[in-house]
C-alpha cells in the first residue's frame, strides 16, 4: 500500500504548483493538497474495502474511493479553469446514487438469505 | 472466407516485405512474372518438336483417364448405396469398353493419320507457382495434360482394352463377392485403371508420378483385397514398401530433372536436353554434366521397384494374393511395365548417361534368369507365372539396355496378351478346383468337360510364352530382343544370358502345361471348398471352412465322388477365347509397316526412337530400332547376321525347353504328383532346394534388411516411450501444475479476490516504475 | 446538436424499446407480457438497422462526420461496426433469456394458484436491463468523452449487476451477485480514478484532446499512473489479471444465459473502452509502432498473464460453467494480443485492431453456442419449482447421441473457441497471430500459440464428453428446456460458427474499415502544450475517413 501512496506523489511530483491567477488563499491550499486529499481517501476506502466483512461497510468503502475521484476532479477543474470536473463530479455522485440503490437492495436480499453480512458468508463458489 | 484467408497470406507476407523495403518492387516483379511467363512457357511448348495444335478433338482423350474415373466415384457411390448386383461389373466392363474405343481413335488420330506427331491436349491448369525474381525466377509449371505420341497409344491400346477384358473375366470370378467386396474390387479397378493413364498418357513428370503413386496405391489395395487373410495384408504391405524405394529414385529422378531443366514438361526437357544429345551424338559424352548422367540412373531405380527387377523384384511373386484377375491386369500386363514406359518415355536422357542402360540391360538379363531359375522349382502355378513375369520383364529391360527399344516395345505388347491369358486361365483354374494351385495336385484338366477352351488359352499362352518358333507372337518378340543383344559387340554375354533364359523358360512353362492341363485327369480341390451347390464354390481368401474331402485319383483317373470342378462359364471362357485369338493376331503386327513391324513402328515415332547415336556407333554398337540393321558396326553371332541366326536359334532353344518339359512332365506320367523330374532332383544336390526356396533371397532381405530396421526401430520405440513420452507428459504438467499452484487464488473469498485485485494492480504499477526508471 | 443526435439514433431506439417493454412486462395479461422478448428483439433490430446508417432519413453521422470536439475521431469507423455487432449479437442473446425470470411465479399465475402482482413480477425489469446494458454497449462505442465513457460502462454494468442476482433463485446466484457487484464497484473506482488522473494531466475529457496533450507532451508522470490505472480498472470489464478473480464464480453463479450474456456484453465494453483509452496513447510513440513502453508492458504483461492463468485454471475445472469462465478470461487474453500489436499496416491481417474488432463477433457467436446449450439443458425441479442448473461435465455424457442437435452445437462451437480450422474461432485467431507477428511481438505469439494448445487441454474435454463418452442412465435426469427459442439461439450460433467461416469476407472488410486508426499522422507536427483545450483541433480533420 505504501507503493501505491509513494506511486502516487511521484507522479504528482511533476505538476506545477499552481497557475497565476489564483485567488489569495489558494496561494496556502494548492492543488496538491486536493490530490493527496483525495490519494489518502483513496487509499483508506481501499483499505477499508479489504480489511473489513461487513458488507455495508466494504460498500461505503467503494463510495469513499468514488468521492476521493470527486474530490479530485473538482480541485483539477478548478486548477484547469473549466467546469469540465465539476460536471464530471455530479455525474460520479449519480452514479454512486445509484450504485448506493443496488447496494442497499442487494443487502437487504442477502440478509433475508442468510441473516447476517459478512462477505465470508458467501464463498460457495470457488477453485 | 477460406479463399480470403488464402488472399491474407500474400498480403501478409507482402507487407513484411514491405517493410524490409523491397517489398512493393518485389511483388510487383514476381506478379509480371507470373503474367508473363505462362504464356511464354506455353508458346515454348507449342513450338517443340511440331507439336499439333490441341483442337477440340484432342480434348476428346481425356475421357481416356476420365471414364475410369467416372466408374470409380459411381463404385464407391453403389458401394454407400450397398448395391448387391453385378451392376458395378457392367458399368466398369461399359466405361472401359468406351475408353477403350476412345484410345483406339486416339491411336488412328495420332499414330496413323499423325504418323506419331505428339499432341498435346491440355485439359486444365493443375499446378502453377512462381518464385523468385530476375534471373532466379523459377516457376513449376504442371497441368492436366496429355502427351500423346504412338508409344502412349501402344501403351493405352492394351491397358484400356485388356482393361476391358479382365473387367468382363472378373465379374464372373469376384461373383462369390457380389455386394460391398464387389463394389470396392471395381472401384479400386477403375481408380487404376485411370492412374495408369494419367502414368502414361501424362505430359509431364509430376502427371506420371501422380500416376505412379496411383498405381501403387491401386496395386495395395488390392494385392490385399482379401483383407482379413493375414498373407494377403503382409503382401499388400511388402508391395507397398517395396515399391517405396524405387519411389523414392523416381522422386528423386523427378526433381533433378526440375532443377537441372527448370521443367517438368517432357517437351520442355527434351528440349533443353537438345544440346546434350547434340554432343552425345558427336561422342562427346564427357561435356554431359554428371547431374544429368544421375537423373536417368534414378528414374531406373523407380522403374526397377515399379517392374519387379533386382533387387526389389521381392514384392511381385507375393503380390499373387491379389484376386486373379488383378494379378493378371496390373501384375502381369499393364502396371509392371510403367517402369519399361518409364525408361522408353525418358529414353533421350537414359541415352546421355554412359552406365544408365548398361545397369538397365544387365540387371534386366540377370533379373530374367534368377526369376526363370526360381520358376523352375515352384509348384504353385500363379507363382510360376509370377516369376515369368518377373522374367519377362527383365527381357524387356535387357532390350531397352542393349539399345532395342523397338524389340521391348513390342514384348511389352504381346507379353500384356498372352500372360494376362495365362494368368486368367490359371485363375479360372483356381476358381473352378476351390482355389487348388499346387501342380502336384492338378492334372490333366484339359480333359475335364467343360475345360476345353481353359485349356486351349493356356496351351496359346504357354507357346507364346516358350517362345515356339514362328506361329506365337511371343517369338517373334522375344527374337527381336535376342536379336539386338547378339547384335550389340558389347552385350553378348546378355545375349548368351537370355538365350539360356528363354529355354528355361520353355521349360518351366510348359512344366505347368504338362503337369496340369495334360496327363492322367486327378484333381484334389483346394483349401477354399464350400459347400456343394450353385455358389458353393470359393477360392482366393475365402476362410478355409474345414479342408473338404479331396477328389482322390482312384486308379489314376476318376474325379472325386463329393468334389465336382466348377467349369467356368460364358465370361471367362469368351475372354479367354478373345484374348487367345488376338495372341495370335499379333503375330500379324510383326510383319505390317515398317522393317520390324508395327510396334517397332510405333515406337520409332517415339520419344524411344533410338537415334543412332555417334558415341555408342563409335564404340560399334549397333542402331537397332532404326531399321538399319546390318548396318556397319553389326556384330555377327558365329558368322551370320545375329537377327537371322536368332530366328533359329531361339527357336532351337525353345523347342529343346518344351521337349525336357515333354520328356520329364508328360511323358509316362500316370499319377499327378510324381513325374521323372523328381528323379533328378536327387542329381542336382540342394540346387534345386535353393531355387524352391527362391534362392533364399526374402530370408536374405531379410536378414540383411528387416531384421536391423526392427532392432532399431525398437531401439527409437524405447526412446520414444521413455524420453519422448517422458517430455511430452512433463510438458502436459506443467499447465497443470501451474494450475494447481493458482488454484488457490481463486478461494472464493471475496476479500482475497480484492486484496488479489490490489495486489495486481500494485505489482504493475510497479513494473511500471521499474521500466520507466530504468 | 442535431448532429449529436444523429451520432445516437441506435441507442435512442434501444431506449424507446426499453421504455415500452418496461410497461408492457407489467400488463395482467400474459400474451401481452409475453411480448417483452419480442418487442426487445424489434428493438435490437431496429437499432442495428439503424447503426448501419443504411435507412433513408436516419443518416448516421461517424465521429468523422460531426466536428471534432464531438465524435471521436482516432478510431472514426469504429461506430458502427460496434453496433451493429452489439445489436446482432444481442439478437442472438436474447433468444437465451426466455424463461430465465419469473418462471415460477408464471407457473403459479397460469395453474391459478396466484393472481398477477406486478411487485413480484420481475419480466418488465429483466428485459429493461437487458436492454439498459446493451444501450450502455453501444454508448461506449460511440464515446468521445471520459464522462461519456464512465456513464457508459456504468450503464452497461450496473444492470449485469442485478440480471445475475435475479437470475435464479439459487444461492450461488446471490453469492454471484455480491461478488460481482462489490469487485465491480472496486474496479469502477480504480479506473474513475484514472479518468479523474487523465483529466488532471490533460486538461481536458475529450479524447481527442487527451490524444492531442499526450502526443504534444509525451506521457507525463501523471497522465501515464491515469491511463495505467484506467486501463486496470477497465481490466475487470474484460476479465484480465489481475481483475478477473470474479469471473469463474460469477459465470458459475449466474443462470447460463446470463453468463452467456456476461461473457459478451461486459467484455465488448471493456475492450471498445481499451481500444479507445489506448488509441488516446497512440500506437506511435515507442520504438517503431507500438504503445508508449510503459503502457505497451503492461498490456504485454496482462495480455500474457490473462490467457495463461485462463487456461491453465480451466484445465482443473469440472464445471463446463467454470471452464467457459476461464476460457473467457483467456480470450480475453488473446485479444489483448491485438490491443498491443495496434493498428499496424492497416489492412486485415496486420491490424491488431481489426483483428480485436473480429475476434469480438467471432467470440460472441460461438461462446453464445456454448452457453446456450447449457441454458438448453436443465435438471430436476429443485423445492421452489426451480430447475436445477446443468454445469457439470457429467451432464453432458453423451450429449450427441441423447440430443444430437444440442450435441453437436456443443461440439462445434467448443472446437470453433480452440480455434480448429476450418471453423469460426480459427479465422479469428489468425489476424491476432499475423497482427502481432507484423507488429515484431513475437515472443507474445509464442505465448500466445502455448496458450492455444494448452486450450486444446479442456475443450477437447468437452468435445468428449459430449462425442464418445456414453450417456449415463443413473445420474440425474438432464432435459431440454421447454423455452424453444434457447435451442434456436444456441442452433444459430452454431450455425453462425459455420456459415460466417465460410462467408465471413463481408465481417472481415467492416472489421478492417473500423478499425481505422486516425492518430499516427497529424500529433507530431502540431507540438502543442498541454491543457490548452481552448482551441478545438480544427487541423485534425480526419482526411482518410469515409463517411459511414
Amino acid at each position: 500500500m505504501a507503493g501505491l501512496v509513494e506511486m502516487v506523489s511521484v507522479c504528482f511530483g511533476g505538476v506545477a504548483l499552481a497557475q497565476t491567477g489564483y485567488p489569495a488563499e489558494m496561494h496556502r491550499l494548492t492543488l496538491d493538497h486536493y490530490m493527496v486529499v483525495s490519494a489518502v481517501m483513496f487509499a483508506i476506502g481501499l483499505i477499508g474495502f479489504l480489511t473489513r466483512r461487513n458488507l455495508i461497510i466494504m460498500f461505503l468503502c467503494t463510495e469513499l474511493m468514488f468521492q476521493a475521484s470527486g474530490i479530485a476532479l473538482v480541485a483539477l477543474g478548478r486548477y484547469h479553469l473549466d467546469f469540465t470536473g465539476q460536471t464530471f463530479v455530479i455525474f460520479v455522485l449519480t452514479v454512486a446514487a445509484a450504485e448506493a440503490a443496488m447496494a442497499l437492495a442487494l443487502v437487504v436480499l442477502l440478509f433475508r438469505r442468510r441473516e447476517s453480512l459478512d462477505a465470508e458468508e458467501w464463498s460457495e463458489l470457488n477453485g | 472466407m477460406v479463399a480470403d484467408m488464402l488472399a491474407w497470406v500474400p498480403s501478409f507476407a507482402g507487407s513484411v516485405a514491405a517493410m524490409a523495403q523491397h517489398g512493393a518492387e518485389a511483388v510487383r516483379g514476381a506478379a509480371q512474372e507470373a503474367a508473363s511467363h505462362g504464356p511464354a512457357v506455353e508458346a515454348a511448348g507449342a513450338g517443340v518438336g511440331g507439336i499439333a495444335l490441341p483442337g477440340m478433338g484432342s480434348k476428346l482423350y481425356g475421357l481416356i483417364p476420365l471414364l475410369p474415373l467416372l466408374g470409380c466415384a459411381v463404385c464407391g457411390l453403389l458401394a454407400a448405396l450397398k448395391v448387391k448386383s453385378k451392376l458395378p461389373a457392367w458399368m466398369t466392363v461399359v466405361l472401359l469398353g468406351a475408353s477403350f474405343i476412345l484410345t483406339a481413335v486416339m491411336f488412328n488420330d495420332v499414330s496413323v493419320k499423325g504418323h506419331g506427331a505428339p499432341v498435346v491436349s491440355h485439359l486444365f491448369e493443375w499446378i502453377r507457382v512462381h518464385w523468385g525474381m530476375g534471373e532466379r525466377a523459377t516457376s513449376l509449371v504442371a497441368n492436366f495434360a496429355f502427351y500423346i505420341d504412338s508409344l502412349t497409344c501402344l501403351w493405352m491400346l492394351f491397358v484400356t482394352g485388356l482393361g476391358t477384358l479382365i473387367a468382363l473375366y472378373a465379374s464372373e470370378y469376384m461373383s462369390h463377392d457380389v455386394g460391398a467386396g464387389y463394389c470396392r474390387f471395381f472401384a479400386a479397378f477403375n481408380l487404376f485403371v485411370f492412374s495408369m493413364a494419367c502414368l502414361v498418357m501424362g505430359d509431364n513428370l509430376l502427371l506420371l508420378y501422380l500416376g505412379w503413386e496411383g498405381v501403387g496405391l491401386c496395386s495395395y489395395l488390392l494385392i490385399g483385397y482379401f483383407y482379413k487373410k493375414p498373407s494377403a495384408v503382409a503382401a499388400a504391405k511388402k508391395a507397398f514398401i517395396v515399391n517405396r524405394i524405387g519411389d523414392l529414385g523416381l522422386a528423386l529422378g523427378v526433381m533433378l530433372a526440375f532443377v537441372h531443366f527448370g521443367s517438368l514438361e517432357y517437351s520442355v526437357i527434351f528440349e533443353k536436353a537438345g544440346p546434350y544429345i547434340a554432343a552425345m551424338k558427336a561422342g562427346r559424352l564427357e561435356e554431359i554434366p554428371a547431374i544429368v548422367q544421375l537423373i536417368p540412373v534414378l528414374l531406373m531405380v523407380g522403374a526397377f521397384g515399379k517392374s519387379a527387377q533386382l533387387p526389389l523384384y521381392v514384392w511381385l511373386p507375393d503380390a499373387m494374393e491379389g484376386p486373379t484377375p488383378v494379378s493378371a491386369l496390373i501384375h502381369a500386363a499393364t502396371m509392371v511395365t510403367a517402369g519399361v514406359y518409364l525408361v522408353a518415355r525418358a529414353y533421350p536422357l537414359f541415352l546421355l548417361s554412359e552406365i544408365a542402360l548398361p545397369i538397365v540391360a544387365w540387371t534386366g538379363a540377370l533379373t530374367a534368369l534368377l526369376a526363370a531359375t526360381i520358376g523352375m522349382a515352384q509348384f504353385d502355378i500363379k507363382r510360376i507365372m509370377a516369376y515369368s513375369t518377373v522374367s519377362q520383364l527383365g527381357y524387356m529391360f535387357a532390350g531397352l539396355g542393349v539399345l532395342t527399344s523397338a524389340g521391348a516395345g513390342f514384348h511389352v505388347f504381346t507379353h500384356a496378351f498372352f500372360k494376362a491369358m495365362l494368368f486368367l486361365s490359371c485363375g479360372a483354374v483356381m476358381h473352378g478346383f476351390a482355389g487348388q494351385l499346387d501342380l502336384r495336385k492338378l492334372s490333366g484338366v484339359g480333359k475335364v468337360p467343360g475345360w476345353r477352351i481353359v485349356s486351349m488359352a493356356m496351351l496359346v499362352g504357354c507357346l507364346n510364352l516358350a517362345g515356339f518358333p514362328v506361329i506365337t507372337a511371343g517369338y517373334w518378340s522375344k527374337d527381336m530382343i535376342l536379336g539386338g543383344a547378339f547384335a550389340n559387340p558389347h552385350m553378348q554375354a546378355i545375349g548368351w544370358i537370355l538365350l539360356v533364359t528363354a529355354g528355361l523358360t520353355a521349360y518351366y512353362t510348359f512344366r505347368v502345361y504338362f503337369r496340369v492341363f495334360a496327363g492322367p485327369v486327378e484333381y484334389e480341390p483346394g483349401d477354399e471348398l464350400h459347400a456343394h451347390g450353385d455358389d458353393g464354390h470359393g477360392h482366393d481368401g475365402h476362410a478355409p471352412e474345414g479342408r473338404a474331402t479331396t477328389g482322390h485319383a482312384s486308379e489314376g483317373h476318376a474325379t472325386s465322388e463329393h468334389f465336382h470342378p466348377h467349369a467356368p462359364g460364358w465370361a471367362i471362357n469368351t475372354v479367354l477365347a478373345v484374348l487367345a485369338v488376338s495372341a495370335f493376331a499379333v503375330i500379324g503386327l510383326r510383319f505390317i509397316g515398317g522393317h520390324e513391324g508395327w510396334a517397332a513402328d510405333m515406337v520409332e515415332q517415339s520419344t524411344a526412337r533410338y537415334e543412332g547415336a555417334a558415341a555408342y556407333e563409335m564404340a560399334g554398337g549397333h542402331a537397332a530400332g532404326s531399321g538399319h540393321a546390318g548396318a556397319s558396326g553389326h556384330a555377327l553371332f558365329f558368322g551370320f547376321d545375329a537377327h537371322k541366326a536368332m530366328m533359329v536359334v531361339s527357336g532351337i532353344v525353345g523347342l529343346i525347353g518344351i521337349a525336357a518339359a515333354f520328356y520329364l512332365h508328360y511323358a509316362g506320367r500316370t499319377t499327378a504328383a510324381r513325374a521323372k523330374a523328381d528323379a533328378l532332383l536327387p542329381a542336382m544336390g540342394p540346387v534345386a532346394g535353393w531355387a524352391q526356396h527362391k534362392w533364399y533371397v526374402d530370408e536374405l532381405y531379410d536378414f540383411l534388411i528387416v531384421k536391423p530396421l526392427w532392432v532399431l526401430s525398437n531401439i527409437f520405440h524405447l526412446i520414444d516411450k521413455l524420453l519422448v513420452d517422458g517430455l511430452v507428459n512433463v510438458l502436459g504438467w506443467i499447465p497443470r501444475a501451474m494450475g494447481g499452484v493458482l488454484r488457490p487464488s481463486q478461494s472464493g473469498l471475496l476479500h482475497n479476490y480484492a486484496v488479489g485485485m490490489a495486489g495486481g494492480i500494485a505489482l504493475l504499477l510497479l513494473i511500471v516504475v521499474l521500466v520507466t526508471r530504468s | 446538436m442535431m448532429e449529436r443526435v444523429t451520432y445516437l439514433y441506435p441507442e435512442i431506439a434501444l431506449f424507446i424499446t426499453t421504455c415500452i417493454v418496461m410497461i408492457v412486462g407489467l400488463s395482467r395479461e400474459l400474451k401481452h407480457r409475453k411480448l417483452c422478448a419480442p418487442i426487445s428483439g424489434l428493438g435490437l433490430l431496429a437499432a442495428g438497422v439503424l447503426a448501419t446508417g443504411l435507412v433513408p432519413g436516419f443518416h448516421v453521422a461517424t465521429g468523422a462526420e460531426v466536428d471534432p470536439t464531438a465524435g471521436q475521431i482516432l478510431l472514426p469507423n469504429l461506430v458502427p461496426y460496434a453496433k451493429v455487432l452489439v445489436a446482432g449479437v444481442g439478437i442472438l442473446l436474447l433468444l437465451l433469456q426466455a424463461g430465465t425470470v419469473d418462471r415460477v411465479e408464471e407457473a403459479r399465475i397460469a395453474s391459478g394458484r396466484a393472481a398477477f402482482n406486478p411487485l413480484r413480477s420481475n419480466r418488465a425489469e429483466y428485459y429493461a436491463f437487458f436492454l439498459f446494458s446493451l444501450t450502455g454497449l453501444m454508448l461506449c462505442a460511440s464515446a468521445d468523452d471520459l464522462i461519456w465513457l464512465f456513464l457508459a460502462l456504468e450503464l452497461t454494468s450496473l444492470p449485469t449487476y442485478i440480471m445475475v442476482t435475479m437470475s435464479t433463485s439459487r444461492h450461488s446466484s446471490q453469492e454471484a451477485g455480491v461478488k460481482y457487484f462489490f469487485l465491480g464497484a472496486l474496479g469502477a473506482a480504480v479506473f474513475l480514478y484514472g479518468f479523474t488522473l487523465l483529466y488532471g494531466a490533460t486538461g481536458s475529457t475529450n479524447l481527442n484532446q487527451i490524444h492531442h496533450a499526450i502526443a504534444a507532451g509525451g506521457l507525463s508522470g501523471l497522465s501515464l499512473a491515469g491511463m495505467l490505472l484506467a486501463l486496470l480498472g477497465v481490466c475487470f470489464k474484460i476479465a484480465a489479471v489481475p481483475m478477473h478473480f470474479y469471473t469463474a464464480d460469477v459465470y458459475q453463479g449466474a443462470a447460463s444465459s446470463v453468463s452467456a450474456f456476461l461473457a459478451f456484453v461486459p467484455k465488448t465494453a471493456g475492450f471498445i473502452a481499451i481500444l479507445l483509452l489506448a488509441s488516446c496513447a497512440g500506437w506511435t510513440h515507442g520504438a517503431g509502432d507500438s504503445l508508449p513502453d510503459a503502457l505497451r508492458t503492461v498490456l504485454w504483461v496482462i495480455a500474457a498473464l490473462t490467457m495463461t492463468v485462463g487456461n491453465v485454471l480451466a484445465i482443473w475445472q469440472n464445471s463446463v460453467k467454470r471452464i467457459l469462465a476461464y476460457s473467457s478470461i483467456a480470450h480475453s487474453g488473446y485479444m489483448l494480443v491485438g490491443v498491443v500489436a495496434g493498428p499496424g499496416g492497416g489492412t486485415f491481417a496486420t491490424s491488431g485492431i481489426a483483428a480485436v474488432l473480429f475476434y469480438l463477433l467471432c467470440y460472441g457467436v460461438m461462446n453464445i453456442g456454448t452457453f446456450g446449450v447449457l441454458a438448453c439443458l436443465e435438471g430436476r425441479a429443485g423445492a421452489d419449482g426451480e430447475p436445477a442448473e446443468i454445469e457439470s461435465l457429467d451432464d453432458l455424457r453423451g450429449l450427441c447421441q441423447r440430443h444430437p442437435v444440442l450435441g453437436w452445437t456443443m461440439v462445434i462451437c467448443t472446437l470453433s473457441l480452440l480455434g480448429l480450422p476450418p471453423l469460426l474461432g480459427f479465422f479469428g485467431k489468425v489476424p491476432l497471430f499475423t497482427s502481432a507477428i507484423s507488429a515484431g511481438e513475437i515472443p507474445l505469439v509464442v505465448v500466445l500459440g502455448l496458450n492455444s494448445a494448452i486450450a486444446a487441454f479442456y475443450y477437447l474435454r468437452i468435445v468428449g464428453s459430449c462425442l464418445l463418452e456414453k450417456p449415463e442412465t443413473t445420474t440425474g435426469i438432464v432435459r431440454v428446456t421447454p423455452f424453444g427459442s434457447r435451442p434456436a439461439g444456441a442452433l444459430a450460433s452454431a450455425a453462425g460458427v459455420i456459415v460466417l467461416a465460410i462467408f465471413g469476407n463481408g465481417f472481415m472488410a467492416a472489421s478492417e474499415k473500423a478499425a481505422a486508426y486516425d492518430g499516427g499522422h497529424v500529433e507530431k507536427k502540431e507540438p502543442r502544450a498541454a491543457g490548452v483545450p481552448e482551441t478545438a483541433p480544427q487541423a485534425l480533420g480526419p482526411a482518410k475517413a469515409e463517411g459511414h
